[in-house]
């Protein structure tokens, strides 16, 4: 048996920036992760994007957080993670999706984030070349940007180690002890484990572990292909969200990462739930065509590679964190509904503040993001 | 022009026509449709493009579109320069760092998304593709047969060399572009074999389709039921300090600009690596008018054929046992390489090195299966063979008659009532035995009859000596009862036909014969263009190189059927039973310097090319972060390139050793699609499509 303050389950987009905020709070953090190394569950998978313009109050603080992380984290730790605040833009070309962002608009701008509406001229200029035709305009959030998910893994990886977090790797929990509310003992295939809190951070795979404790985790995974392609010489800066909708597909996104490779993703509809991570022949054609029609420039631009990750999703949309009131000592954060990237450094440091310092600043996240809320109506911008 | 004209296998009066193409303003000439990249070299051209990391300059590395160093930008797009043909009028640029992307802002206005459906998807026209395609489309399958070359043939394309094996089982005596052309004209017999040659496949999808780019143009997506996994093998790359730098490529790769391309790729050239594919490439460069300075192996007995080792000895190509690269220096191209002795752990003792001034390295250290698109298919489930080198590395012979088998093996997966003749599995083994036993030379007496003398004293899979023998008196010992066993003469009937001398793959059939006095005649073969004339004196050598003699050229005649020059010497008759062979490479053109000039530091060997990733830097990101996936390279961006690691990965075991961490202990790195970079356009088909 080891004995730690903190387990967390999962290295993965949440997990490892966490057991690094955890540890440097002098908290003796481990992890236990079923794959062999940081990020392989679905953090390999995200293309990158961070924003902090949402629409509603938790994700914004979240990841308000995760963009001050980034904005100096080459400066705190010396480590380059690939940010680029390039900022997020949604094009649009229908006064339907102008009505709707720009309503939006009104939201976001009441919890201080930075984006307006730009007029089609701007929009050419961040995206040059960008399809003129009926083109309204669109919103743009400058100070969103991205970074890349394997860089962000590994330096966490790196500063938890350095703060003496310890990460098993291909360990995989198989059961609870549980006593009176509370887990004694976390056994793995290979070994068995005991800390006053447990962290679920399973991502994709935290129904499972929700029946190993026994308690319903409502999520559920679907899945998304994504793509890079070979780097160029840099050509656009924001990353692209087209919200639109064809009959094959809902939104897809697109940026140009530091090593000026394009890389992008889309949402297949209907949504195909699983978690299947093998690549479709549906996938290239399919965004594409979309992307050509936005962007024809991208048409010399070479796919290099493909792939396919799951976003775990819960019934509305937003992720699910926080104590459970069955299980005293198990914090959840799961169900980041394919945005545990972007949330997983701001959380993290959330995280380490309430269960270190039971700091009762971010009790307005947990009130939203709580396992016993209604899990009625849907996320605006997903 | 650095073009080959003579050759004495090679065709080299092709009807092609001539343009000029600009190279960074610089008018050049070419042939249209050949390669850009060996236009280039033709022209003397060897740096091609300018990499981001360290302004390393880049050259040509696989010639077979896997990598992406020969990339250029060709009329504004950056294209992998291999694969891209010459057109008249060409503007090509040097692509220095990341390209530019063409501002090429036309609306989408068309979309072709192309979808193609076959019984069986055959991956690969080399000898085993083209056999189990044949197999199949003679029980009736609908097969679609993708090669990534313009010719079918594969590997067997730039084989000029006769084949080992048997004559009834796998053409044995003729030469790998022969039987291509052989294999070629049944495929398109076949009206249920649809070929699709310039097309690779990119990927194989969980849905049961595979993407195919087809002629570097269009993308399809293609249904199958089953899948011949044929694709071949990729060549070993090695580490060492300079090992990135343009003029050090494989052995396949050379193969390909010389003898598919008939380009005169370098002067000089030296070999690391004795096996087969070694050994080989050095009789092509010879045969190309090449100087082959040595062939280095770090082992101390050479790895491939000893008929393939020692026709090279004795064409004056010295062999470099228990030897390893140091280090190839040159500025912007190979201009020197350096070899040393090494201890009984392989570690070189650099006070042994030896610096030879060579403009060309090949790597001929050995191939490992492209077998990821079978590992994908048994992943996913599907009804699929692997065959040739795409199943386990061994010669062509072989692949030509496992192609059979996996071709009637994939039918009876697929529900086909057939069977496979059994003995078909014990001959396809031995087609793929490595060498045998090695026999003493025994002692040979001339006598006035004429007598052939095999220098063939090592056991391998090939026979066609007996076969062509038109009184039937060469023989093979009955010692293990198949081919690999030893020939011998029975003793009578020899009437100098040269049949034997001609067949013989290895070069290793003499005939002699007691003429007066102390002289004697001797045949030989030679696979030059002779360079000398009746009457003229040549050094010849025994079975391993050693010159006996110089001998007076009696007769030249050329057999048609296996076209090889059989030579008619006077010699001395103490000699005549140990003459092998004809010295063609003087001794002082292939000696080192005087001193070694080397600068060796191996952690600046690179690793991972596409990115540029050296070892030390590997290594100690492995250290330093505990590392036990190779995935967690990523970050280093190792495998992150065009080629996606199919490059480097095979390397990845020695690098982890170095660094302390076992590779059993290592997961492997993920392999994703694609396997072939394709702009979006190509991806909807965007040129060929119809208007949206």
């Amino acid at each position: 048996m080891k004995n730690f303050d903190v387990i967390i389950i999962g290295a993965g987009s949440i997990g490892v920036p966490a057991a690094y905020y955890l540890a440097r709070k002098g908290l003796k953090t481990c992890v236990l992760e079923k794959l062999p190394s940081e990020g392989r569950g679905q953090n390999r998978a995200a293309i990158g994007g961070i924003r902090a313009t949402h629409s509603d109050p938790a994700k914004i603080k979240i990841c308000q957080l995760t963009i001050e992380i980034m904005n100096r984290f080459r400066n705190e730790h010396g480590i380059d993670v690939d940010w680029i605040d390039g900022g997020y833009l949604f094009p649009v070309y229908d006064n339907v999706l102008e009505d709707k962002l720009k309503k939006l608009l009104g939201v976001q701008k009441k919890f201080n984030l930075n984006i307006d509406w730009i007029n089609p001229g701007k929009v050419d200029e961040l995206v040059p070349g960008i399809n003129s035709h009926n083109l309204l305009g669109g919103t743009f959030s400058p100070e969103d940007g991205s970074a890349s998910p394997l860089k962000v893994a590994g330096a966490y990886l790196k500063l938890a180690r350095e703060n003496n977090a310890e990460f098993f790797f291909n360990e995989e929990v198989t059961g609870f002890e549980t006593d009176n509310g509370i887990i004694r003992t976390v056994i793995t295939n290979k070994d068995k484990y005991s800390a006053g809190i447990i962290i679920d951070a399973s991502g994709g795979y935290a129904r499972d572990t929700g029946n190993l404790y026994g308690l319903e985790i409502p999520v559920d995974p679907d899945c998304h292909e994504a793509g890079i392609t070979e780097p160029v010489q840099p050509f656009f800066r924001p990353m692209v969200v087209d919200l639109r909708t064809d009959d094959q597909s809902a939104n897809y996104y697109f940026y140009q990462n530091k090593e000026g490779q394009v890389v992008f993703c889309i949402t297949p509809r209907p949504r195909i739930f699983g978690k299947d991570t093998d690549n479709t022949s549906v996938f290239l054609p399919l965004v594409v065509k979309r992307m050509l029609n936005l962007y024809p420039r991208l048409r010399n631009l070479r796919i290099r590679r493909t792939w396919r990750g799951l976003y775990p999703m819960t019934p509305d949309g937003f992720p699910i964190v926080g104590f459970t009131k069955e299980i005293k000592n198990l914090f959840l954060a799961v169900g980041m509904c394919g945005q545990g990237f972007m949330l997983g450094p701001g959380l993290g440091m959330i995280m380490s503040e309430i269960i270190a310092d039971n700091s009762d600043k971010y009790d307005f996240i947990l009130d939203q993001l709580t396992l016993y809320r209604e899990f009625a109506g849907t996320e605006v911008l997903k | 022009m650095n073009r080959i004209d003579r050759h004495p296998v090679l065709k080299t009066t092709q009807d092609r026509t001539k343009v000029f193409f600009s190279f960074n303003g610089e008018n050049l000439q070419g042939f249209e449709n050949e390669p850009v990249s060996s236009a280039l070299i033709a022209n003397g051209v060897k740096e091609f493009s300018v990499h981001q990391v360290g302004d390393a300059p880049q050259g040509i590395f696989c010639a077979n579109g896997q990598c992406s160093h020969c990339t250029l930008i060709i009329d504004g797009k950056p294209l992998k320069s291999c694969i891209t043909p010459l057109k008249e009028g060409m503007n090509i640029r040097t692509m220095i760092h990341l390209p530019e992307l063409p501002p090429d802002d036309r609306d989408l206005d068309k979309f072709g998304p192309l979808n193609l459906k076959c019984d069986v998807l055959v991956v690969g026209g080399g000898p085993s593709g083209l056999t189990s395609a044949i197999e199949l489309a003679r029980l009736g399958y609908e097969i679609i047969l993708v090669d990534d070359k313009d010719k079918l043939g594969g590997k067997l394309l730039l084989q000029t060399h006769k084949f080992f094996g048997s004559i009834e089982d796998c053409y044995a005596g003729k030469r790998g572009i022969e039987i291509a052309a052989l294999l070629e004209k049944e495929i398109r017999s076949f009206e249920n074999i649809k070929v699709y040659t310039n097309t690779s496949v990119a990927a194989l999808y969980k849905d049961k389709k595979a993407g195919l780019f087809i002629d570097y143009k269009n993308y399809a997506v293609v249904d199958f039921e089953g899948l011949v996994i044929s694709a071949g093998a990729r060549e070993k790359n090695l580490v060492f300090p300079g090992n990135d730098i343009p003029g050090v490529y494989g052995a396949g790769a050379f193969q390909t600009i010389v003898n598919r391309d008939l380009v005169k790729s370098s002067d000089r050239i030296f070999i690391v690596g004795s096996g087969n594919v070694g050994l080989i490439a050095a009789y092509h460069a010879l045969q190309a008018g090449i100087t082959v300075v040595g062939i280095a192996d770090i082992l101390d007995n050479v790895t491939g054929y000893k008929v393939h080792a020692d026709k090279i000895k004795r064409m004056g190509v010295p062999l470099y046992l228990r030897h390893t690269v140091l280090t190839a220096e040159g500025e912007g191209k190979v201009e020197r390489v350096t070899i040393a002795e090494v201890d009984e752990s392989f570690n070189p003792l650099l006070e042994t090195a030896k610096t030879f001034e060579v403009d060309t390295l090949l790597i001929a250290v050995g191939l490992s299966s492209i077998d990821e698109f079978y590992n994908t298919a048994v992943q996913f489930g599907y009804k699929a063979v692997k065959t040739g080198d795409a199943d386990e590395i061994a010669e062509a012979s072989s692949a030509m008659f496992g192609g059979r088998i996996a071709g009637i093996q994939l039918a009876k997966i697929l529900g086909r009532d057939v069977d496979i003749d059994e003995s078909w599995y014990a001959k396809a083994e031995i087609l793929k035995s490595r060498p045998g036993k090695t026999k003493n030379e025994p002692v040979i007496e001339i006598t006035d009859k004429y007598t052939p003398i095999m220098h063939c004293y090592q056991e391998i899979p090939c026979n066609p000596c007996i076969s062509v023998c038109p009184s039937g008196s060469i023989k093979l010992e009955e010692a293990l009862g198949n081919i690999m066993d030893l020939p011998y003469y029975t003793g009578e009937e020899c009437t100098k036909c040269g049949m034997c001398i001609a067949v013989c793959p290895g070069l290793a059939i003499s005939v002699a014969k007691k003429l007066y006095g102390e002289w004697a005649e001797v045949v030989l073969p030679h696979e030059f263009l002779p360079s000398f004339h009746e009457s003229e004196f040549v050094p010849l050598t025994d079975t391993e190189g050693n010159v006996l003699e110089k001998g007076e050229v009696v007769k030249i005649q050329f057999n048609k059927k296996y076209r090889t020059y059989l030579i008619t010497f006077k010699v001395l008759l103490e000699n005549a039973a140990k003459i092998a062979g004809i010295r063609i490479q003087d001794e002082d053109k292939i000696k080192p310097l005087p001193k070694p000039v080397f600068n060796y530091v191996p952690d600046n060997s690179i690793l991972c090319r596409c990115e540029r990733v050296s070892v030390g830097e590997i290594i100690n990101f492995i250290r330093e972060n505990d590392i036990k996936d190779a995935n967690q390279l990523k970050q280093i961006r190792v495998g992150m390139g065009a080629c996606g690691s199919r490059t480097c990965s095979i390397l990845l075991p020695r690098i982890f050793s170095a660094a302390g961490v076992s590779w059993y202990e290592v997961a492997a790195a993920t392999k994703r699609p694609l396997s072939i970079e394709i702009p979006m356009g190509a991806i909807i088909n965007e040129e060929s499509g119809e208007t949206l």
